[in-house]
């Protein structure tokens, strides 16, 4: 335990003193910031307010700055649990680029310890990077339009955890056969640049064409995405319901926000995404323990 | 002396490459052990079964008695290594380092405190402790890589290139501290190194060529072994040396003859004592012993 520990500190410790590793790990929630900043909270204000006004309906700029942070702060959200999961794990491989991994692996310490402490190092890692963002989108919904309860907050952190424990071993897996400097910069390029796109953070799931909204309808971070999407619009369709907008219009905006998400036309619902998600984690962990345990056997 | 390390008939193979060849060899408690080869020759391949991170095709190994396959966190816990490029973390400082590594084997505390300043008075590194180890020199990174390696007190150190790039004054440093290490604890040293004046130092040496021994015995052994004696004569011309009808070279003011042994070289001087009053007798080199062992030169990791 106390060798697990130590372990532990050791990479939690890296990824924060490695500046490099650490800003890295940010560029995609940082580009997901630059682009609602610049254009993409105006087009989503606009398009809310045509849509809402062309239904007969008259809406407060508090309510649509409710709905479009809401947007906001889940995407950034939901990319931010899995890219800097993956950019943090890169340590890992690090670790055999620099010899510190043959370096650990000299002291009488198991593969699978050895394992576990990059798994939960990256899992503290990433919830301390997350956690601190969702702090500051909370705090910027409170200036935006609030519309949540404690539940739905301690649904979003739940939300938060689940995608972490998802991102963290996903990029075990993945990195775990990674080894050389030019294959970090590689996947970290991919994983920055396409996650937030397939995850739906960038843009609505609802705006791909059909075919592509069957195959990351196959994709489990969808869900992650969605649910974060639930719980920080909640409170925002309640008010919608309150100031009586037509159930077909809330149901609408719903759809175009990725909230109702559709898996070959059922939709499917918050406890099956809980479900999918959390499959999906046990299935990854099983995974990167049996690679870990395959591989446990000397090079041969 | 109790043999520290017994390696019988090791091979192995990786696919059609042999890099290890029926290897046998014994490493006796408390010596220097110096094992040379060129790049490829399989001396990291040896050293990784030893250390129990690879797997032998054929033979046995034991290190304090005991197999590495069988007693892998045994065998790790007596042995301590010094890779040839630091593998610390470089951005954690000295400290964080040295915790995180004794952690490992189940040393904190007091514990760690007293071991530090056991190996300090040997390496003297205190004033390092708070500097993370990117920062440091050449020479002070890799005083700290030996603390890391001795922090759990092994009883066979090796040391796998240690001083390449080193400047020659921490090279000396560093070849102290190892040399009281040996006096005061007995410690047995494992070395690969490519400066041969380091191996000519060793107890006992190893010569590696594609995978098998092409030398192996005392430095002194293997002198007398693979090379000859040198003569080097002073205040005479050249005619005469050529009469002698014995290789030689002419160095700057001097000339430089090969006998086969100490015994042609005292015939050589006792049949002209009228040109040998000023000269001096050497024996060949650990770089001639290689070269005649193996064909090859031993030059900072490159094959010549």
């Amino acid at each position: 335990m106390r060798e697990l520990g130590a372990l532990v500190k050791r990479n939690t410790k890296l990824y924060f003193k490695d500046k490099g590793m650490f800003f890295t790990s940010l560029i995609t929630p940082l580009i997901l910031l630059v682009l609602y900043a610049t254009f993409l909270r105006k087009v989503y204000e606009d398009s809310f307010h045509a849509a809402l006004e062309s239904a007969g309906a008259s809406v407060s700029d508090e309510l649509i700055g409710g709905c479009v942070g809401g947007e906001l702060v889940s995407s950034l959200l939901a990319v931010c649990c899995v890219t800097v999961a993956f950019c943090s794990n890169f340590l890992m491989v690090q670790d055999k680029v620099t010899g510190a991994k043959n370096d650990l692996s000299m002291a009488p310490v198991g593969r699978g310890t050895l394992a576990l402490g990059y798994y939960v190092a990256n899992l503290l890692s990433t919830l301390l990077v997350c956690l601190g963002a969702a702090a500051v989108c909370l705090l910027y919904l409170s200036k935006t339009g609030w519309y949540l309860t404690g539940t739905d907050i301690a649904l979003t952190l739940l939300d938060i955890l689940l995608l972490v424990l998802f991102g963290s071993a996903l990029s075990s897996i993945i990195n775990f056969f990674l080894s050389s400097q030019g294959q970090i910069s590689a996947v970290g390029t991919i994983i920055s640049a396409g996650y937030g796109f397939i995850c739906g953070a960038y843009m609505p799931i609802s705006n791909f064409s059909e075919g592509l909204q069957k195959a990351v309808s196959f994709l489990p971070g969808t869900y992650g995405t969605s649910l974060l999407r639930n719980h920080l619009l909640r409170g925002v369709f309640e008010e919608m319901d309150e100031q009586g907008f037509p159930e077909q219009v809330v149901e609408a905006v719903r759809d175009s926000v990725d909230c109702n998400l559709y898996f070959f036309d059922s939709k499917v619902e918050i406890g099956s995404m809980y479900i999918v998600l959390i499959v999906s984690i046990v299935v990854l962990i099983a995974a990167y323990i049996m690679l870990n345990l395959m591989t446990g056997k000397k090079r041969r | 002396m109790e043999n520290i390390i017994e390696i019988n008939h090791l091979s192995k193979a990786f696919g059609e490459v042999k890099a290890v060849r029926d290897l046998s060899f014994r490493v006796k408690e408390g010596e220097l052990f110096a094992f040379l080869g060129v790049n490829g020759a399989g001396k990291s391949t040896t050293i990784n079964i030893m250390c129990g991170q690879l797997a032998k095709d054929e033979g046995s190994v034991y290190i304090c008695g005991m197999n590495p396959d069988r007693d892998a966190d045994e065998v790790k816990r007596n042995l301590g290594v010094v890779f040839q490029n630091s593998v610390l973390d470089k951005s954690l400082t000295v400290r964080d380092n040295l915790i995180s590594r004794a952690a490992l084997y189940g040393i904190a505390g007091n514990e760690l405190e007293k071991r530090l300043t056991e190996l300090d008075r040997l390496l003297d590194f205190r004033d390092l402790m708070k500097r993370p180890v990117g920062k440091l020199s050449g020479g002070q990174r890799r005083r700290i890589d030996i603390v890391r390696a001795l922090i759990h007190s092994p009883k066979i150190l090796i040391l796998d290139e240690p001083t390449t790039g080193l400047d020659p004054q921490t090279r000396k440093l560093l070849w102290d501290a190892i040399s009281m290490m040996r006096k005061e604890q007995h410690m047995t040293v494992f070395l690969t190194t490519h400066y041969m004046e380091e191996a000519a130092d060793a107890d006992f040496v190893v010569i590696l060529d594609s995978g098998k021994i092409a030398a192996e015995g005392t430095p002194l052994t293997l002198k007398n072994n693979y090379t000859g004696d040198f003569i080097t004569l002073y205040g005479v011309n050249e005619e005469k040396i050529k009469a002698l009808g014995c290789p030689y070279v002419p160095i700057r003011d001097a000339y430089r003859i090969s006998v086969p042994d100490t015994g042609a070289a005292t015939k050589l001087i006792v049949e002209n004592p009228e040109l040998f009053r000023d000269y001096e007798i050497t024996k060949g080199k650990m770089d001639d012993v290689f070269l005649a062992a193996t064909g090859k030169k031993l030059t900072g990791g490159m094959e010549r």
